[in-house]
């Protein structure tokens, strides 16, 4: 699954670690999810998209 | 989740345990080093001591565990999910083999199967790891 969530991040200028604290995970998952590796769970899908202030597939592509 | 030194902390106390556990084990193994010194119902009980730091270690672990993030707990699962066939395959490998050839116990019996447990676990933790870096 595609998504946007590094130049989301980028565009707020947030490092990584930043991101992961908001998001209260590990820098690691921030990073899988950027890269594609790992797809998150829908909760998580929904802390991503309330903290980006977008709806979940705005920011995840299929 | 967890702050990152917190988590620190609370590993280092998870390998603690792990390693008071793995010291008990030693400490045992010396201790019926002569059988002849004690009584059957001790030597049971000495045999029996590192079942109390076994399940703090496990107790921690699992507590540790709930504290992971969603990724962390997949990379745990597939770490496990390949050390739990791994170490079956051993024994059952073992098993089958002693049924045909004399194995001998001081190279292979149940106290070996330890390090092989530690050893497919962290192999599936470094492949799951990798995977997801």
């Amino acid at each position: 699954m595609k998504n946007r969530l590094r130049i989301l991040r980028a565009e707020r200028d947030w490092s990584q670690a930043e991101l992961s604290d908001k998001l209260e995970v590990s820098r690691q998952t921030v990073n899988a999810i950027e890269t594609g590796r790992y797809d998150p769970s829908l909760p998580l899908a929904f802390r991503i998209a309330r903290l980006f202030g977008q709806r979940i597939e705005e920011i995840f592509q299929d | 989740m967890q702050q990152p030194n917190e988590g620190v902390w609370k590993s280092m106390r998870t390998g603690t345990a792990g390693l008071a556990w793995f010291f008990s084990y030693y400490a045992v193994r010396a201790a019926i080093e002569s059988p002849e010194r004690f009584a059957t119902p001790t030597l049971i009980a000495i045999v029996l001591l590192p079942v109390l730091p076994a399940g703090i270690f496990l107790y921690l672990f699992i507590t540790d565990m709930r504290r992971k993030d969603e990724l962390q707990r997949r990379i745990q699962l597939e770490a496990l999910a390949l050390a739990y066939p791994l170490i079956l395959l051993l024994i059952m490998t073992l098993g089958l083999l002693q049924l045909v050839v004399e194995l001998n116990p001081d190279d292979w019996s149940y106290r070996h199967l330890g390090p092989f447990v530690i050893l497919f676990y962290v192999l599936g933790l470094w492949l799951s790891t990798r995977r997801y870096r």
